[in-house]
């Protein structure tokens, strides 16, 4: 990613275990951007688009998005983002759920999800899916905030 | 209804009873005034043979002697006719009786007055009539012939009354008739009306029903797609949400495994440098205990990974859309011969196509999902004692069609038969890898399609899957 501090990771994801799993995985792929982990939609869109150290007040950041969560589903989190007089529009998010419904997957690129990853249940796939990620993360470029 | 008809029978009958009574009533009557007329013509005779004998006493004239003579011959006859009529009557018999012999009595005087005029002894023959008792014999006759008219005007009375009776009887026979058929006709009229409102509400229910009948079937239809939509909504929750804890416990299992890795390393290479610090007991922790646990709870974890997986593809294959095809069986079993010729082959088995076979208007990834998965069962559990022989064969029954499949494997118990169809649930020798979803899954298909499936088997002998499906598949839609 463009810088290792300035891009932070906005990491949606309502189980404790996975978010732990998955930061380690991305911890072994050489990522070390700060994590922000929340359990549910809505501390995550205040944090999002409201709070000083949010990616829509300060800088740029890659949203970590799951699903199933528990207020709301992931995908509502998603049309937020990606809708047109949103801040945040231009701000990568990579669908990371447990999912892998056609419907499902088909929805969230309509509303312009950037990358989809299902996690595998079997946890060598799982790992290496992450470390994968983390070394795509690692790639590419993530646009500034101030440049909508 | 048999009522009325029974009054009206009866007033019918009463009717011709009455007006056969009134003839022979009418007939009756002119009897007697022909029996009364008889009489007064018998008295009107006595009574001109008398006035011409005293003519003849009197005067001595040939003309009333003659007078007499016709008319005394006039007055037997007249019995006789008047005999004639009261024949019936025992009572005027006896009267005639009488009267013939006061007739007599008094023909006997008379005839001796006229024999003493004929003599020319007129005045002898005055004498004669005026002592003769004559007059008292005579009213006795009159008396006589008055009492046969007073019995016949009595009979004539009591006839009447009987006719008078007889027409009462007819009235009230009739009025009760009247009555009965007036109730008849309103019971019947009530009946009539009380059946036309049933009749129209009737079919005012079946208009009503008819007009109905398909929003019950959309009704009922919507209620089982929902129905349906539910229980394919909570598998797919189901395993969904049993996913994400799995994902957990494996991945956290794994990095048990990959800390237990180093913490034998560790051990390892402090057995080697400080023997005394490793105690036996972190020994086996390390090398034998936790690789055997983590082992226990990744085969356990692997294994429910694999049934929530089954129950998501069934609850997959459950809203997958059905397009209906005239499809040929035969092709399709050839296809799935084809499949599975090598795993048959290994199993030294023969997969056998036993033509014709039915064609029908279905889901060819359904059908050929359902038939090869019997077809690989029957390979999977076939007998060790006998070289395999799997047959597929079907027929046409109308606007069914059958598909069996049939092998001389080891058989199903009959207390297994409907289990089997259970997901999860597996009958025999656990020999063979599987989790029990093959037949879920093909009952599952079956039932979308329309049809029924059913195992007749014998242990150690073999087993026939015959599923039944229709000719037509009826597109539903997606149940999803």
């Amino acid at each position: 990613m463009n810088d290792h501090h300035s891009v932070s990771i906005v990491m949606i994801e309502d189980d404790e275990g996975h978010a732990r799993l998955i930061e380690k995985n991305i911890r072994r792929a050489g990522i070390l951007n700060d994590i922000t982990h929340f359990t549910d939609g809505t501390t995550a869109l205040d944090y999002l688009y409201n709070d000083k150290r949010g990616p829509a007040l300060n800088g740029p950041a890659l949203i970590l998005l799951d699903l199933n969560l528990p207020d709301m589903s992931g995908t509502d989190i998603l049309a937020k983002i990606k809708r047109d007089d949103s801040p945040l529009k231009r701000t990568p998010v990579v669908v990371l759920t447990t999912t892998d419904d056609k419907v499902e997957i088909q929805r969230c690129y309509d509303l312009g999800c950037n990358v989809y990853i299902t996690k595998p249940v079997n946890y060598e796939s799982f790992a290496q899916a992450i470390r994968q990620l983390g070394l795509f993360l690692s790639v590419i470029q993530v646009p500034d905030i101030s440049d909508s | 209804m048999i009522l009325g008809l029974t009054a009206l029978l009866i007033a019918g009958a009463a009717a011709a009873w009455v007006t056969g009574r009134a003839a022979e009533h009418t007939h009756w009557v002119n009897h007697t005034y022909d029996v009364e007329i008889a009489i007064g013509r018998i008295q009107t005779l006595i009574e001109q043979k008398e006035t011409s004998r005293r003519g003849y006493i009197l005067t001595g004239i040939g003309t009333y002697l003659d007078t007499e003579r016709a008319t005394a011959a006039r007055i037997d006859p007249a019995i006789e006719e008047l005999e004639k009529l009261t024949i019936d009557n025992p009572h005027q018999g006896a009267r005639i009786g009488e009267l013939r012999r006061r007739l007599d009595e008094i023909g006997v005087q008379q005839d001796k007055t006229i024999a003493l005029v004929q003599q020319g002894k007129n005045a002898e023959a005055v004498t004669s009539f005026t002592t003769e008792t004559y007059v008292r014999r005579m009213r006795d006759v009159r008396a006589l012939l008055d009492a046969m008219v007073a019995d016949e005007s009595r009979l004539l009375e009591g006839r009447d009354d009987a006719q008078r009776q007889t027409t009462n009887t007819f009235y009230l026979i009739l009025a009760v008739a009247g009555v009965l058929i007036v109730l008849v006709a309103g019971v019947s009229t009530a009946t009539i009306l009380r059946y036309t409102r049933d009749l129209g509400s009737a079919r005012d229910r079946l208009q009503l029903l008819n007009t109905d009948l398909e929003g019950a079937v959309a009704e009922r239809t919507a209620d089982l797609t929902r129905a349906n939509e539910e229980i394919q909504r909570f598998a797919y929750i189901v395993s969904h949400d049993l996913r994400s804890p799995l994902v957990n416990v494996m991945g956290f299992t794994a990095e048990l495994e990959a800390a237990t890795t180093t913490l034998r390393d560790f051990i390892d290479g402090a057995e080697k440098r400080a023997p005394g610090i490793i105690t036996d007991e972190a020994r086996i922790a390390a090398r034998e205990d936790l690789p055997e646990a983590i082992g226990f709870i990744r085969t356990s974890t692997q294994k429910m990974d694999r049934l929530i997986n089954a129950i998501l593809r069934l609850s997959r294959e459950g809203r997958r859309v059905l397009t209906p095809e005239p499809l040929s069986i035969a092709d399709i079993a050839g296809n799935v011969r084809g499949s599975l010729i090598h795993l048959a082959d290994e199993r030294e088995a023969e997969i056998v196509i036993e033509t014709p076979l039915p064609t029908l208007v279905s889901d060819r990834v359904a059908i050929e999902q359902v038939l090869s998965n019997l077809v690989e069962n029957a390979i999977k559990y076939l007998s060790p004692d006998r070289p395999g022989r799997i047959v597929i064969r079907g027929r046409s029954e109308r606007d069914r069609r059958t598909i069996e499949v049939a092998d001389n494997g080891r058989g199903i118990a009959e207390a297994d038969h409907a289990r089997i169809f259970d997901l999860f649930r597996r009958s025999g020798a656990q020999d063979q890898p599987g989790e029990g979803i093959g037949l879920a899954h093909v009952r599952a298909l079956v039932y979308r399609l329309g049809g029924t499936i059913d195992v007749t088997s014998t242990l150690g002998v073999g087993t026939i899957f015959t599923v039944s499906l229709p000719a037509q598949l009826i597109d539903t839609g997606a149940l999803s």
